[in-house]
């Protein structure tokens, strides 16, 4: 069996101080994830989406508990080798972008391999190789202002993938983007994924968007509530997670 | 309720608010800390050389005015920028316009008062202080200069006070007129630098040109005088501006493409701010450098004035000691001196006359400065080599042969200081051994000698002019108020420049803080639109010390640039008074450290500030 590529054990996440007015936003969360998976997070506004994706991603740290992100446990570093580690293990792509707008696409793409003190001989393969998978090779020298919302997407995408990082962690990635550009936007995901084995964990509220995943665990009150796996059909896992999502809804008014 | 939301938001931003306040208290200080000199008209005609010092104040007053203006005005605009997403929030949830405008008014009239009661504060503290030490280091005790200055006080606030009203009003009148919906989308947008490339290629044109032909006026100031100084002004001033509008962004785009510069580590977000800040700094740049070399240049003319002083009296007197009569004390004194070379002279004084023996001053014929003729060396040292064949000689010899020679009466008088002052009317007289032994006087003798610098030896040159004042009042009976030597021409000349160099280091340093704190302010006032970008950066992986790093490169360049052209318009500029000075270079390594001073402090200064602001929050 190969080693899970991130693998969360019991991890808690508590607001405020331990006496007065805490607040646990994650209650013993478990689960992994393993290299070459699609994984979808999702649940209701406030459950704890958001804080599970801050402590994977290792902006925020957990109470207690354990995360092992290829291998090594996150919630032991330090400030600067949490830096190290984001800028080689993982990748981001944000709700809104998050480009640098004072640097053009190509730079923007380059940043994170710059980071790393890759030769510039070797960057501009790598970027055109990766902005080729993106389809976004003919705005490189735009800036990100003079390109759409996809085209922007893409670009974060890219930037995300261009160091080849163990995980990608997507929040929200089409919140911002119109159904058109959301649906190319997660085609490109789910194709990077199958044919170039990316493993990608995405945090959405859009059932659309949560469709393209092959497995979404939903967390309730910062606990796991539920775990499908999409089969075959796409159309089909869409209606079991609209149906999941109605669970909630009935849960609320009950 | 508005109040206090006003209030409580302040303090959210208080950051942003510091900032603020710290550049409106230095435009005060400075300005205060400038009129209370500006404004002592009493103390400015009695201590200054040039009979026009007033009026180069007043023009310096209009400058720094000018400056505060635009300064003032940015800076309440920037109080508005920081505020207008609020109102206009507040405005959609159902506050009256007239409300929010007259909360805009006194929001800036509030803090306009509080820097101004700050800066007055600071202002007093610092012309203390910077007088204080700027006459000690000058050796100048200028009377009647006051720190705590009442009508420079009643002047600032007046200024101030109007200036405050005025951007309280427009900022008002810009909330009035802009819709809900304007304010509420108000939000920095960072646009990105594009620039033409055939701008660029014109301006940088146009820029290299313009300021070549104002160094070519300056340079060669001797031909072309007051016209020269008059196109250098304007040519460097706009070829200054094109510099930083155009020269500067193809520089930092030049250093952009450079692949392996660009694509390591953080440089491309380093120069992309650069680039992007030059963009929007243009102006200021440009008004940066001008002041600086405006502020570097007075304090580099007035201190070359200064050592010039030393310089002129070395042209006119080959020799720093002359003592009449030296005691045993004297002599042991001098030993301490380590003369280059020095020489004794014998002479009998009579009612009459003062005779020199004629074979001491051939044995050892002291030298003198001559008088060459050429305009780039006026005056050389060399030795007197005029024959003295005759038995006699005299200044008042009616046959040209016994007349004393040009170049040994001026041995006698520059040198051994034989003129009225010591002697009183009495004939000089060079005579042979023989007719000296008949001159019925005890024999005395003037020891003249030179040092390596005569600087090093101040006391003791002053007190030798003493003991040269009481031989001189045993002779005529009269003490003289000077002597005449080396050292008695040298504090004059320095008492009489040190009121204007004074001024001139006064108002450079006024300069040079008002400019840099203009920089940090224009810099600051725009980092919090620069916060998404670092935290971005952070997100991704970046440590903070190469963010921090960062920071100091790109405002380390953004300070380099001004300082470096500022420099070298200075360099250039100072070579202007090489037709009136002897070298206008020496020590100019003074202003520079004090502007260093002022402007390094500045940028590290600036750069903590930015991190504050830019940097997040380390757990």
């Amino acid at each position: 069996m190969t080693k899970p590529v991130v693998h969360v054990d019991h991890v808690e996440k508590i607001f405020g101080k331990k006496s007065e007015n805490s607040f646990k936003a994650l209650d013993g969360v478990s689960f992994d994830i393993y290299p070459g998976e699609f994984v979808g997070i999702m649940g209701p506004s406030g459950a704890g989406k958001t804080t599970l994706l801050n402590v994977v991603s290792t902006l925020d740290n957990a109470t207690s508990g354990k995360i092992e992100i290829a291998g090594k446990d996150i919630t032991m570093m330090k400030q600067n080798e949490l830096a190290d580690f984001r800028s080689s293990e993982l990748g981001f792509i944000f709700q809104d972008f998050n480009l640098l707008e004072t640097l053009t696409i190509y730079e923007n793409i380059a940043l994170p391999l710059s980071l790393q003190g890759v030769s510039s001989r070797k960057i501009k393969p790598l970027v055109h190789q990766v902005a080729e998978k993106l389809g976004i090779k003919a705005i490189l020298a735009k800036y990100p202002v003079a390109v759409s919302g996809g085209q922007k997407q893409r670009a974060a995408a890219a930037r995300a993938l261009v160091h080849e990082p163990a995980i990608i962690l997507a929040d929200e990635p089409t919140g911002a983007l119109d159904s058109k550009n959301a649906r190319s936007l997660m085609e490109t995901l789910e194709h990077l994924n199958s044919h170039h084995e990316v493993s990608i964990m995405l945090v959405t509220h859009d059932p659309l968007s949560a469709s393209y995943c092959e497995r979404i665990l939903f967390i309730q009150d910062g606990a796991l509530y539920k775990e499908i796996h999409r089969l075959d059909d796409q159309a089909e896992f869409h209606q079991q997670i609209l149906n999941v999502l109605a669970e909630f809804t009935s849960l609320d008014r009950s | 309720m508005l109040w206090k939301l006003l209030t409580s938001s302040m303090k959210k931003m208080w950051k942003d608010y510091i900032v603020l306040l710290f550049g409106l208290t230095v435009s005060i200080a400075i300005f205060y800390m400038f009129q209370t000199l500006a404004q002592n008209k009493a103390f400015l005609e009695a201590n200054a050389l040039i009979g026009s010092i007033v009026f180069v104040f007043h023009v310096g007053t209009f400058i720094l005015a000018f400056v505060t203006i635009f300064y003032i005005f940015y800076a309440t605009s920037f109080i508005l920028s920081l505020r207008q997403k609020e109102l206009g929030m507040y405005m959609t949830l159902g506050a009256k316009k007239g409300k929010v405008t007259q909360m805009m008014f006194f929001e800036t009239l509030l803090i306009g008062f509080i820097s101004l009661v700050i800066g007055l504060i600071v202002g007093v503290g610092l012309a203390e202080v910077i007088a204080g030490l700027l006459m000690k280091q000058l050796g100048f005790n200028g009377g009647g200069f006051e720190a705590f200055y009442s009508s420079s006080l009643i002047t600032t606030v007046i200024f101030y006070a109007i200036l405050f009203l005025l951007t309280a009003a427009v900022n008002a009148v810009k909330v009035a007129s802009k819709s809900v919906l304007d304010l509420v989308r108000a939000s920095q947008q960072a646009d990105p630098v594009v620039t033409k490339g055939w701008k660029i290629f014109f301006g940088t044109l146009f820029s290299i040109i313009l300021i070549a032909i104002g160094y070519y006026a300056m340079i060669n100031m001797g031909t072309f005088m007051q016209v020269g100084v008059i196109v250098a002004a304007i040519t460097v001033t706009l070829g200054t501006y094109f510099f930083f509008m155009a020269l500067l962004p193809f520089i930092v785009k030049r250093l952009k493409s450079i692949r392996s510069l660009n694509e390591k580590g953080l440089n491309a977000f380093t120069f992309s701010q650069l680039q992007f800040r030059i963009s929007q700094l243009t102006k200021v740049l440009g008004t940066v450098t001008m002041l600086i070399a405006l502020g570097l240049g007075a304090m580099a003319a007035g201190l070359s004035f200064y050592h010039n002083i030393a310089i002129q009296t070395s042209m006119i007197y080959a020799n720093d000691v002359a003592v009449y009569e030296p005691t045993e004390e004297q002599l042991a004194e001098m030993d301490s001196l380590e003369f280059l070379e020095r020489n004794n002279y014998s002479y009998k004084v009579t009612d009459e006359g003062v005779y020199f023996l004629k074979d001491d001053l051939l044995n050892n014929p002291p030298l003198i400065q001559k008088f060459t003729g050429d305009i780039d060396q006026l005056t050389e040292t060399a030795r007197v080599d005029d024959p003295l064949d005759q038995a006699e000689y005299s200044d008042t010899a009616t046959n040209e042969e016994q007349m004393i020679s040009d170049d040994w009466s001026t041995a006698l008088r520059n040198e051994l200081l034989a003129t009225f002052r010591i002697f009183g009317d009495r004939t000089l007289y060079i005579v042979n051994q023989e007719k000296f032994g008949q001159i019925e006087s005890e024999v005395a003798s003037v020891m003249v000698g030179r040092v390596e610098n005569f600087l090093d030896h101040e006391d003791t040159l002053a007190a030798i002019d003493e003991h040269n004042k009481e031989i001189a009042s045993g002779y005529t009976g009269s003490t003289p108020d000077m002597i005449g030597s080396k050292y008695d021409n040298y504090t004059s000349l320095k008492a009489l420049a040190n009121g204007t160099i004074f001024m001139g280091l006064f108002l450079g340093i006024a300069f040079l803080m008002m400019m840099a704190s203009v920089l940090m302010f224009k810099l600051l006032s725009s980092a919090s639109a620069d916060t998404h970008r670092y935290q971005m950066l952070r997100k991704i992986g970046v440590r903070r010390s190469k963010l921090s790093a960062s920071i100091y490169k790109e405002l380390f360049l953004v300070f380099l640039f001004p300082s470096l052209l500022g420099f070298v318009h200075v360099i250039v500029g100072m070579e202007m008074f090489s037709i009136i000075l002897i070298e206008p270079f020496t020590k100019i390594w003074i202003p520079v450290t004090i502007f260093l001073v002022i402007y390094v402090s500045y940028y590290l200064l600036t750069v903590q500030m930015y991190k504050r602001i830019v940097l997040p929050k380390e757990k």
